[in-house]
């Protein structure tokens, strides 16, 4: 076995090990409540995984995004949802990336260990939607600030993040020769943000995942917050989606495979009609069709992943990976549902919290239909269609 | 202080029984394929405890293994939870099931470090004799005292700990060295940092054989020639009778031609 296959193994092993102190129970009752999984992100944290992506130099674990994502894809595989702090892990990546010597110093360590949240990221607004470049969200410069004003839609985590990277316009949609011009990245400390320039408030979903409406009344942000160059922040994000897309990839990968383990183990043990309902085609087909299309997703997430590792341009296959994996883990949630007949619907097979979860990534972090656009005009020259 | 801590590799205790093999060839019990062997989780209790002394106090852990080359991970697995220094012993015919004979082995690669405190577990997941540790301090001539629910303190005279007993449990104070096998209610093994299993890896685990331990190969150990699984028949009869009084004087007749009494 190579070093780097034993690395990948162990990670599965620790991040199982973690996970079994949090078990069914655990996500059944904070779903219930809607209550953010405080203990269960305490222990990734302490236990360095959330960390992965971070350089050594600054306090990280220094890892690629395989291993990054072989985390996370373990804790969805486990029966937990890793939608609670995989942000934790990869909007760092900005900084790091475009940020300078001077902020990466400030902020890094103290990400890589956890006494700095930054899990939140805001582009998505009401009005913009998945038309990103146009958003409203303005942040005017004023001597050593910007006077950030406007609003932001679904935005995750603020409540349990300290930091949040934002999007926003600095030059005028007008005055830019392409709309992805003029857009700035800030880092934007909560912990100080004064309440009548910032308020936040709560979206109430289908799965337990704390998301908000983010209102900026004239809020200060430092100059010296600003990620990169002003107005060239749309690229900025860029790659870091990219990472965003390759782990949520492995998370619909985990998802899919705790939902086939159930509904095949279900399949063998339900004997109905005086045979395993496994026994039945109709019902072992559509399992085994699930497993297959997921074993195909897995392996573009892994082809993203080694892309980016590797320093490739990787957004086609990232964008691809998460548009398989997110079609295959919903797949076999469905299946799984299917499966269990009436009991896929009884809250303590959990099963329907499942299917809840992994629904959401076919919408977030962008729709299916937008990766299918990309597809179409950036790798296929498609004319473009919006 | 230097404390050495005995661990043993065990199949994972979360296999189901179902679920293992007996293996004719190897004379052992196989877990499912993938599944990684553990590290017996009362030893995880006896390390733990070994690493909070020594945050108090200061000082080493080492942990010791005797078994084939799988047991490096475990020894690894120690080192990413804080012991000092591992120590692998290896020993062509060692079965796991010779208590004595591994008693005596690992009494003799203990005696190199002269510790203050030698922790073990209060027995193995997998065989639950518990027997190592009374061999291993009968070999040195030290005092043990087993299964410990706590350790309280190191005194000048020795180190104060609660044994359980079967209606509760004793405060001692036993003369250092000695020997104590820590139980489950002595505390919660910590979880080790990602980082600190990846630098495990690199962790040089010296090896030390039986024969270097000045032991000899054969004399005295244990065989093991077929391992087997017991095959329980049950039935159940009925006994009845137009009375009472009849139905016990048949039950009675019943039990002893079944020679029960
Ligand atoms: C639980 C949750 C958490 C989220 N967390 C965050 C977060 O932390 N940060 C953040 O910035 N955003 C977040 N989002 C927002 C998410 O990224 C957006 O919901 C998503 O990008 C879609 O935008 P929209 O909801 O405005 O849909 P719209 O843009 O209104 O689109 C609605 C539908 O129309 C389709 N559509 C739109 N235009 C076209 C077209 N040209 N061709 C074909 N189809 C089209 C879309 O694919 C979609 O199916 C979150 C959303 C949810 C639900």
């Amino acid at each position: 076995m190579s070093a780097r296959t034993e690395l990948h193994d162990e990670l599965r092993r620790e991040v199982a090990a973690l996970c079994r102190r949090f078990p069914a129970e655990y996500w059944r009752a904070l779903d219930r409540e809607r209550a953010y999984p405080e203990a269960f992100v305490a222990a990734m944290t302490a236990a360095g995984f959330l960390s992965a992506l971070v350089p050594e130099q600054y306090g990280g674990l220094g890892l690629g995004v395989t291993e990054a994502s072989i985390i996370l894809e373990q804790v969805n595989r486990s029966g937990g949802n890793s939608g609670a702090c995989h942000a934790q892990m990869y909007t760092m990546g900005t900084v790091l990336r475009h940020g300078s010597e001077e902020q990466k110093q400030r902020y890094l360590p103290q990400i890589a260990s956890g006494a700095l949240r930054l899990q939140a990221f805001g582009v998505t607004e009401p009005n913009t939607g998945s038309d990103t470049t146009r958003l409203r969200t303005t942040a005017v410069r004023k001597g050593d600030r910007y006077i950030v004003t406007g609003q932001k839609i679904f935005i995750s985590r603020v409540q349990h993040s300290d930091l949040m990277l934002l999007l926003a316009r600095t030059t005028p949609l007008e005055q830019v020769q392409r709309r992805s011009d003029g857009l700035s990245v800030f880092l934007v400390d909560l912990r100080d943000a004064p309440a009548g320039a910032f308020s936040v408030s709560p979206i109430e979903t289908m799965m337990n995942h704390e998301t908000n409406a983010v209102f900026f009344d004239g809020l200060e942000v430092p100059a010296e917050n600003l990620i990169g160059e002003e107005n060239r922040g749309f690229r900025y994000i860029l790659d870091g989606m990219n990472v965003e897309r390759i782990l949520i990839a492995a998370e619909c990968i985990g998802d899919g495979d705790w939902c086939i383990e159930k509904a095949t183990s279900y399949a063998k043990e339900r004997v109905i009609f005086d045979r395993p309902i496994g026994q039945n085609q109709g019902i072992a087909f559509p399992i085994a069709r699930a497993y297959a299309n997921l074993r195909a997703a897995d392996l573009m997430r892994y082809r993203a992943a080694e892309l980016f590792d590797a320093g490739q341009p990787c957004g086609a296959e990232a964008n691809m990976a998460k548009l398989l994996a997110a079609d295959a883990s919903w797949e076999a949630a469905n299946v799984a549902v299917q499966t269990h007949g009436g009991y896929g619907f009884a809250v303590e097979y959990d099963i329907e919290r499942k299917l809840r979860e992994t629904r959401l990534y076919q919408v977030a972090p962008i729709s299916t239909n937008l990766i299918l656009s990309y597809l179409a005009e950036h790798v296929l020259g498609l004319p473009r269609s919006y | 202080m230097h404390i050495v801590v005995t661990i043993k590799q065990v199949i994972d205790p979360l296999v189901p029984p179902a679920h293992l093999r007996l293996n004719a060839a190897t004379r052992q019990v196989d877990a499912p394929a993938g599944i990684a062997p553990a590290m017996n989780g009362y030893d995880a209790n006896a390390l733990e405890e070994a690493l909070k002394l020594v945050g108090v106090h200061g000082g080493t852990v080492t942990v010791v293994s005797l078994g084939g080359d799988s047991v490096r991970d475990t020894l690894r697995r120690g080192i990413a939870l804080g012991a000092t220094g591992a120590l692998h012993i290896t020993d062509p015919g060692y079965v796991g099931w010779d208590a004595l004979d591994t008693a005596h082995v690992l009494a003799a690669a203990i005696a190199r470090y002269t510790p203050d405190l030698v922790l073990c577990g209060r027995q193995a997941s997998d065989t639950d004799a518990g027997q190592v540790l009374f061999g291993i301090a009968e070999a040195l001539g030290w005092p043990v005292v087993s299964p410990v629910r706590a350790i309280h303190s190191i005194e000048e005279t020795g180190v104060v700990v609660d044994r359980l007993t079967e209606r509760g449990s004793q405060k001692l104070l036993v003369a250092l060295p000695a020997v104590l096998g820590i139980s489950s209610e002595a505390n919660e093994p910590r979880t080790p940092a990602v980082r600190s299993v990846m630098a495990a890896n690199r962790a040089r685990i010296p090896t030390v054989t039986r024969s270097e331990l000045g032991l000899n190969a054969e004399e005295g150990r244990v065989v093991l020639r077929r391992l087997s699984r017991d095959v329980h028949d049950s039935h159940a009869e009925i006994i009845a009778g137009a009375t009472p009084a009849e139905t016990g004087a048949k039950l009675a007749d019943a039990l002893h031609a079944a020679g029960l009494i």
